[in-house]
């Protein structure tokens, strides 16, 4: 489903290098759900940003669903995230000037899947993680963990085939990150790919596999469960 | 998609509706500023030309001639040149021209008891009524009876009578026109109507006798001062100039002893000046669209970087550069078209109100509401254009990074 080899990313400034990764390679099988760990500055946020096609890296091989996509223009990249990637953020990154069903309707806006379709399919999925009767609301009116059930209908709208979250319970209490990791392992039993990055070992044992980076390398790839 | 666009422009203009207002003023004053400034320049223009038109836009002035001075010689103007049989002359010869009518005229001073004003005696014919749409308001105008017998009588302009009888009624009585070292005594015969300066002179301040009478007492010679020549219609005025020049040329034995103006030759020159007016002060107007223009590209800045985030998250969902270009672009062209718009309908109402305060007709033409409307749009892509490029080109990793 997705595969990686050799991926390198090195950062520039002025004279200094800086190499957030080191060539790194692993495969992910649909229907997975891996959390990808490591402390700041160990190249996670970059390996996220690479797995997400929002950078391109220095050099290696990056695979997803059978297209290199490694190599690609910003506008298909773009093509890439619309149809292959649902993104959930730390920060919720709903669009504050609209209503949480605009805000699911917006990857559909840029799919060009006409207005009553798109009305149709975003009104489902937010019926589908619990918010049905909140579609007029703005993101200011709604808690965070509704925030970030809004944020997965988003990440879902586009049937994509890997949803990567990011610090998904950061911003989240105790018992909301518990809901909201519920969801997540519901959208894994129902077969979707999931990758976690986080540093909260309480989120990452939700998963089944465990990718431990340090430094810019992977330390550790562990099966769990 | 692009209606979708246009929506979340504005909506996004919506949310910040002061600011939304404050960067449209420049659009909004610069195309209220041309529309008004072209409509007003029309109403005045059109407000003179009618009122040219009301002189008699087929009367053709004849003057005396001024030679130029060379060789240590002055420059003169020729005397002793018009007499009436040459008036009656032009009349007869040239086919285009209808009437002659004679004008001399004299300043001098008027004086009822201990009032005095100074002011002009009008000698001319009993057509010079018709030839300039001016009649009596009182009493009457002299009659061809007065013209064959040199008659002693006057006709008042309206200020004349305002400034020496008041409300008292002149006719009837004797006034006296002191000229030259001479006194002369008129019996009053009537007081013009009330009629709006003209290009040719003060109707008004002036008062009116017999050609004949002003010939035997005033100038004491049998030669006048100028003519006015009626064409038959406006059309064939500039005919009626080339027959008289050929005449007067034949005449005189040269083109120096005389000149003539035709009221048509007044319009040109009139409607020319007004014409770079407008499009001067079009000009000035224009500028402001621009700054306006400035205005918006400023706004649009400040917009996209406090947007950042909203880009990044966009193009993570897989908007193309192409979708976020669009969208600001979008958003600054209906800023400036809904500031173009706003600014035809202030443009209007400010020409509306200049024309009911200065009285003449309110002029405003389509094509200038158009060109001035295209132009707030052209504004908007050109200003718009650099802030949503520089929207499109953002790094979706730094601009969802973004604080």
């Amino acid at each position: 489903m997705l595969k990686i080899e050799n991926l390198t990313k090195i950062y520039k400034n002025g004279e200094i290098e800086v190499k957030a990764l080191k060539g790194i390679s692993f495969e992910i099988k649909k229907g997975e759900m891996v959390a990808i760990m490591g402390p700041s500055g160990s190249g996670k946020s970059t390996l996220m940003h690479l797995l997400g096609c929002l950078d391109r890296p220095t050099s290696g091989k990056y695979y997803l669903k059978g297209n290199d996509v490694a190599g690609l223009g910003d506008d298909q990249l773009a093509d890439i995230r619309n149809n292959y990637i649902g993104f959930v953020f730390q920060q919720f990154n709903l669009l504050s000037r609209t209503s949480i069903l605009h805000n699911v309707e917006v990857p559909l806006i840029y799919a060009g899947v006409k207005k009553n379709k798109r009305r149709k399919i975003a009104t489902e999925m937010l019926e589908k993680v619990g918010l049905g009767h909140r579609l007029k609301h703005y993101p200011n009116e709604i808690s965070g963990g509704q925030k970030q059930r809004v944020a997965i209908a988003r990440a879902l709208v586009n049937n994509p085939a890997l949803i990567l979250a990011d610090e998904p319970t950061g911003n989240l209490d105790t018992k909301t990150e518990e809901e909201i990791m519920r969801v997540f392992r519901d959208l894994n039993e129902q077969g979707h790919t999931i990758i976690l990055v986080t540093h909260e070992d309480s989120v990452a044992e939700h998963a089944q596999r465990i990718i431990y980076l340090v430094d810019g390398e992977i330390r550790r790839d562990e099966v769990i469960a | 998609m692009l209606l979708e666009t246009i929506k979340i422009a504005i909506r996004s203009l919506w949310s910040n509706k002061m600011r939304t207002l404050l960067s449209m003023l420049g659009i909004i004053i610069g195309v209220g500023a041309v529309i008004a400034v072209i409509a007003i320049a029309s109403g005045t223009q059109e407000q003179v030309t009618s009122r040219i038109a009301d002189l008699g836009s087929n009367l053709i002035t004849i003057n005396k001639g001024t030679t130029r001075g060379y060789f240590g010689r002055l420059s003169t103007t020729a005397e002793e040149v018009f007499t009436l049989e040459l008036g009656e002359a032009i009349e007869e010869f040239c086919p285009s021209v209808t009437r002659v009518i004679p004008k001399s005229q004299a300043s001098g001073y008027f004086i009822m008891g201990d009032n005095n004003i100074q002011a002009s005696v009008i000698g001319t014919t009993v057509e010079y009524q018709n030839a300039n749409k001016y009649y009596p308001e009182k009493g009457k105008f002299f009659s061809q009876y007065d013209l064959d017998n040199a008659s002693n009588v006057i006709v008042l302009g309206s200020e004349l009578v305002d400034e020496l009888y008041g409300d008292v009624n002149p006719i009837g009585s004797k006034i006296t026109f002191y000229y030259n070292k001479h006194t002369f005594i008129f019996n009053i015969i009537g007081v013009m109507e009330e009629k709006e300066r003209g290009i040719t002179g003060d109707f008004n301040s002036s008062a009116y006798i017999p050609i004949t009478t002003y010939l035997n007492m005033i100038s004491n010679s049998r030669y006048i001062g100028s003519f006015i020549a009626q064409a038959a219609s406006a059309d064939e005025a500039g005919q009626a100039v080339e027959q008289i020049e050929y005449m007067l040329t034949k005449h005189f034995g040269g083109d120096e002893e005389f000149s003539l103006m035709s009221q048509d030759e007044l319009l040109d020159t009139i409607t020319e000046v007004t014409g770079s007016m407008k499009l001067m002060l079009s000009g000035i107007a224009a500028i402001s669209l621009l700054v306006g223009g400035i205005g918006i590209m400023n706004i649009m800045l400040v917009s996209v970087t406090e947007r950042t985030r909203e880009i990044g998250i966009r193009k993570a969902l897989g908007a193309k550069r192409r979708n976020i270009l669009s969208q600001f672009l979008i958003e600054s062209l209906t800023l400036s078209s809904l500031g173009g718009i706003v600014g035809v309908i202030i443009g209007w109402l400010g020409a509306f109100g200049v024309a009911q305060i200065g009285g003449w007709p309110l002029i405003i033409s389509v094509p200038t509401v158009v060109l001035a409307f295209s132009f707030s749009l052209l504004v908007g892509v050109f200003f718009g254009i650099y802030p949503a490029i520089k929207a499109a080109k953002l790094d979706p990793v730094i601009a969802l990074s973004y604080e």
